[in-house]
């Protein structure tokens, strides 16, 4: 499944590529993030709760960022699995000056599986979406912009 | 396939239901016709730790129509909305889409409120609830409120109702005198969730359209009312190429998603064709008031 998108995020390219690389920043603003631990340089474990309505399940996993351009390009890797599924996915974000703010890229492919790709397969890309647009919704806010 | 661990409860009034979910808030789920509910619990992907059924409360089951509004309690039966003769008279939209939820097994328990309270992005009643400008009761421990449809649908399985909150009627306006109406989707397999779906209300006064609904399902994260393309009909005469014009703004106002059934494109040129028949037939069944 690919999904991608841009947004448009009110600081400097400089000061958006240390947010995306703040630990703190990805535990504030990655929706139903449990816990968050580094285990190694670019490389996280990570505990997520995430779904909708009553449709929830815990994956734990771990992320690493690779290919790292500063201040403009990396790459991201996710490798994941719960109760109700797995997934694995692997994106490039790219930023780009753009008057006084950033343009931000990213691109993903996420594969998910199991019970929950069975039964969800109408909504997953419209959810994932929508999670990966709160993401970025809350770094906005976190950069100072509005909504 | 055995759900989750879970507590029950089993409320006779409406008020020992909203006492309960004001205690359980978040951790309750209410339990209705249980058709999306219990499977989702069954295959352990819901686990909520408390249900409250409230299959017992009397008189949540009602059907009045009043004033030209249809008033169905939460607990309505899709099936016996589908069969009973004032929707057949007063809202036959409703009945034909009612035709389509699921199979006649699962309308048998299904309720009107379980279904637009779990807010699936296909289900046919939510779009029903949106092309009619529709509205529901919603009850909590600290009062009642009425909701409207264009405010009800949040997203994905998601709408503007507190996890304490209970619906406890829909009010669905009846059709206009004499208006025509369709209701069309497509499904893979008959009982699916549909691809795509749409309802389409016409009134004709003095040979041109007096009023256009057209809502659609299955094309979003939420049902979609084609606002634009409504406009676009009203005080023209009816013809093909208004059709035409008409499908082509429904196409421009829907955002679907692709997945394994079908492609976005797919379901955005389907909404287009279904909303044409759908015109088409609503106009063929349109009565000229006198």
């Amino acid at each position: 499944m690919r999904l991608e998108g841009t947004n448009l995020l009110p600081a400097s390219v400089e000061t958006v590529w240390k947010t995306i690389n703040d630990p703190e920043a990805l535990r504030r603003c990655t929706p139903g993030l449990k816990e968050l631990k580094e285990i190694g340089p670019d490389t996280y474990q990570a505990t997520l709760t995430i779904g909708i309505a009553a449709v929830k399940g815990t994956y734990a996993g771990t992320l690493a960022i690779t290919d790292k351009r500063a201040p403009t390009h990396y790459k991201i890797s996710l490798d994941g699995s719960g109760g109700a599924g797995f997934m694995k996915g692997e994106g490039t974000v790219d930023l780009e000056p753009q008057g006084d703010g950033t343009t931000l890229k990213w691109v993903g492919d996420l594969q998910i599986g199991g019970l929950i790709a069975g039964v969800g397969q109408r909504m997953l890309g419209g959810v994932g979406k929508m999670l990966i647009g709160q993401f970025f919704k809350c770094l906005e806010q976190h950069l100072g912009g509005g909504t | 396939m055995k759900p989750a661990r879970f507590e029950y409860f089993c409320p006779r009034t409406v008020d020992e239901a909203v006492d309960l979910l004001a205690r359980y808030g978040d951790d309750g789920k209410v339990l209705a016709g249980g058709q999306s509910l219990v499977p989702l619990m069954n295959m352990r992907l819901a686990r909520p730790a408390v249900i409250i059924d409230i299959n017992r409360i009397d008189g949540l089951g009602d059907l009045r129509e009043r004033n030209g509004i249809l008033r169905f309690g939460a607990l309505t039966r899709q099936r016996a909305a589908e069969r009973s003769p004032v929707v057949a008279e007063r809202c036959p939209l409703l009945r034909d889409a009612l035709r389509l939820v699921g199979h006649a097994q699962i309308r048998n328990r299904g309720t009107l409120g379980g279904s637009i309270a779990h807010a699936d992005p296909a289900a046919e009643l939510t779009a029903i609830l949106s092309a009619l400008d529709g509205e529901v009761t919603a009850r909590s421990a600290r009062g009642t409120r009425t909701i409207a449809a264009a405010d009800l649908f949040v997203t994905y399985l998601t709408t503007a109702l507190d996890p304490r909150e209970l619906i406890v009627e829909i009010r669905i306006p009846a059709l206009s005198p004499g208006a025509g109406w369709s209701w069309m989707e497509i499904a893979r397999r008959h009982g699916d969730f549909a691809l795509a779906g749409v309802g389409v209300v016409l009134v004709i006064r003095r040979g041109t359209i007096a009023e256009a609904r057209i809502a659609l399902t299955g094309v979003g994260p939420t049902p979609v009312r084609a606002g634009a393309a409504e406009r676009l009909l009203v005080g023209h005469a009816p013809s093909d190429t208004l059709w035409t014009e008409a499908a082509e703004a429904v196409r421009a106002a829907v955002t679907p998603d692709g997945d394994i059934h079908a492609s976005a494109e797919y379901r955005k040129h389907v909404a287009g064709v279904l909303t044409q028949r759908a015109l088409r037939e609503a106009l063929s069944r349109t009565k000229e008031a006198a």
